[in-house]
């Protein structure tokens, strides 16, 4: 009959496209995994700024050799995920990207200062930060979620950098965080993922306050405000 | 001192007072106001006095929330058409069932036809514009409600029309457009996955059990029949699929209810169908046949 050989290669074809995609959804998963595992090392590596500072810049350098390392993995991955479908398969790189936010602006942060923006992040991973109909991308949305992480990283950081016996610290992360704070602030966030982490920030927030209040109080900070 | 160039760091800075007054006032900390003029609340209020309102991460948040308004809105604006889609393509399945003599049912399908080709025309191609510049799997979960619809719809019609269905690159070749302007042309497509229509065709499987069990009472028997074994043919298709996902997977058990009642009503029709009236047959109901959920209306 001509209606069933329509429909068997109605669903003959989209066996094919089922077959393929599954093919191509294991190559991610790999690149995704190898990308994966250098991101835990990075994370591994940065660990030291809880409990050495002369071990900051030396972790900056170690982290930066490995991002290197991730910029290829992300190379490969641009080349096995089709121009049209990044959106399709993005969920196989999302977390791990964000930890990379996370990571890049973190290593930034301590080495000048100041915010690794979308682009420079986006640069460092080798990728192109302007969502286009077509390409490989850093998506807003994770580079954001990264940004928290970093938020949460650094409250931990003034903690330990004042049982360091380093006072100034905190007020520079206390005057960074407050200022991204205000900045998400600005932005119009629906009921998702996005939304829920950037509702935790505000005990970041108060963590940060609390110890530079605590500084204050004891006058610990007094020869900064005089000089 | 501190200048408030705009509305909003001023809202901030009651926020951040508001915030941290409320934790000043209560704990071990509360002896220490007067005396010293430290108090959790100041703190704050200066590290946020001490924000320029105009720095380059403001700025950059600004940039931001541009994109991600425009990102929403977006998805606002094609979750709208996708309903417009949706509500249109019922109406064209219930105009289609409507139709019972061979006569009224050639007249419903030019209706039909007309009125899907508007949809290509109308919502379709709004989202082809819509989607021009940006990546259309991210928005695809705003527009797969209405592209199932439209193809449960299609495939209807094309099956009332030519008893084939319609593939998935001839629809897909449908929604490519010209669009012409003063000095310039350029086509466009509106990206049809192939998921959406073959979820679109599980549904489909439904529709062609209601136009069964409506030949029956109609005295159709023929058409009866056909309808039945294009639903058999369907799920002997999906039966055979390997790996086809949670959506899928989740219309299967639909889509089996289906057959179950496609073949129940051609089973009463082959044994009944000489001693009762038509329209008795629908009303009966197999000894075999367990509670079903109501959820097609028919039983």
């Amino acid at each position: 009959m001509s209606s069933n050989h329509v429909v068997n290669s109605i669903f003959s074809e989209f066996q094919k496209s089922l077959d393929s995609e599954q093919e191509l959804r294991e190559v991610i998963r790999q690149i995704c995994k190898e990308i994966d595992q250098i991101s835990r090392e990075v994370t591994t590596v940065l660990q030291v700024i809880h409990h050495s500072d002369a071990g900051i810049l030396p972790a900056c350098q170690k982290a930066r050799e490995l991002f290197e390392k991730a910029n290829e993995g992300y190379q490969r991955l641009k080349t096995a995920v089709p121009a049209r479908d990044f959106y399709k398969y993005h969920d196989h790189w999302r977390f791990t990207t964000q930890r990379y936010c996370f990571l890049i602006s973190l290593t930034i942060w301590l080495e000048t200062g100041i915010l690794a923006t979308h682009e420079t992040v986006a640069s460092i991973l080798g990728v192109s930060a302007i969502e286009e109909k077509e390409g490989f991308h850093l998506d807003i949305e994770d580079y954001l979620v990264g940004l928290l992480h970093l938020c949460s990283e650094l409250s931990r950081l003034a903690v330990n950098s004042v049982t360091r016996g380093d006072y100034e610290k905190p007020l520079q992360i206390s005057k960074f965080v407050m200022e991204l704070n205000a900045g998400f602030r600005l932005l119009n966030l629906k009921n998702d993922h996005l939304r829920k982490r950037f509702d935790a920030l505000k005990y970041d927030v108060k963590k940060i306050e609390e110890v530079v209040y605590d500084l204050s109080i004891r006058g610990l900070l007094a020869k900064n405000e005089e000089a | 001192m501190l200048s408030i160039p705009s509305g909003f760091s001023f809202y901030i800075l009651i926020n951040l007072i508001n915030f941290f007054g409320i934790m000043s006032g209560r704990g071990r900390h509360r002896g220490y106001r007067q005396r010293n003029n430290h108090t959790l609340s100041k703190v704050a209020k200066e590290t946020a006095n001490s924000l320029p309102a105009d720095s380059p991460v403001l700025a950059m948040f600004k940039d931001i929330a541009v994109k991600l308004t425009d990102r929403q809105d977006r998805h606002e604006r094609l979750v709208k058409l996708s309903r417009d889609i949706t509500i249109e393509s019922k109406r064209i399945i219930f105009l289609l069932h409507s139709a019972i003599t061979t006569e009224s049912s050639e007249k419903a399908v030019k209706e039909a036809n007309e009125r899907l080709d508007k949809l290509i025309k109308g919502p379709i191609k709004n989202i082809g514009i819509e989607l021009e510049n940006s990546p259309a799997y991210l928005h695809s979960r705003a527009v797969t409600a209405g592209f199932q619809e439209y193809i449960e719809a299609r495939t209807f019609c094309s099956i009332m029309e030519s008893k084939v269905i319609i593939s998935w690159p001839e629809v897909q070749k449908e929604f490519t457009y010209v669009i012409k302007n003063e000095d310039s042309e350029r086509s466009l497509v509106t990206m049809l996955p192939q998921i959406d229509y073959m979820l679109g065709l599980a549904d489909l499987t439904g529709e062609l059990m209601r136009k069964a069990i409506n030949s029956i009472s109609s005295g159709d028997s023929h058409e009866c029949f056909s309808a039945c074994q294009f639903v058999r043919d369907l799920y002997t298709g999906y039966l055979g699929l390997f790996g086809m996902g949670k959506e899928l997977a989740r219309k299967m058990t639909t889509t089996r209810n289906n057959v179950d009642k496609v073949e129940a009503a051609v089973y009463a029709l082959r044994v009944r169908g000489g001693e009762a009236p038509p329209l008795l047959l629908i009303q009966s109901k197999p000894e075999w046949e367990r509670e079903h959920s109501d959820d097609e209306g028919f039983y």
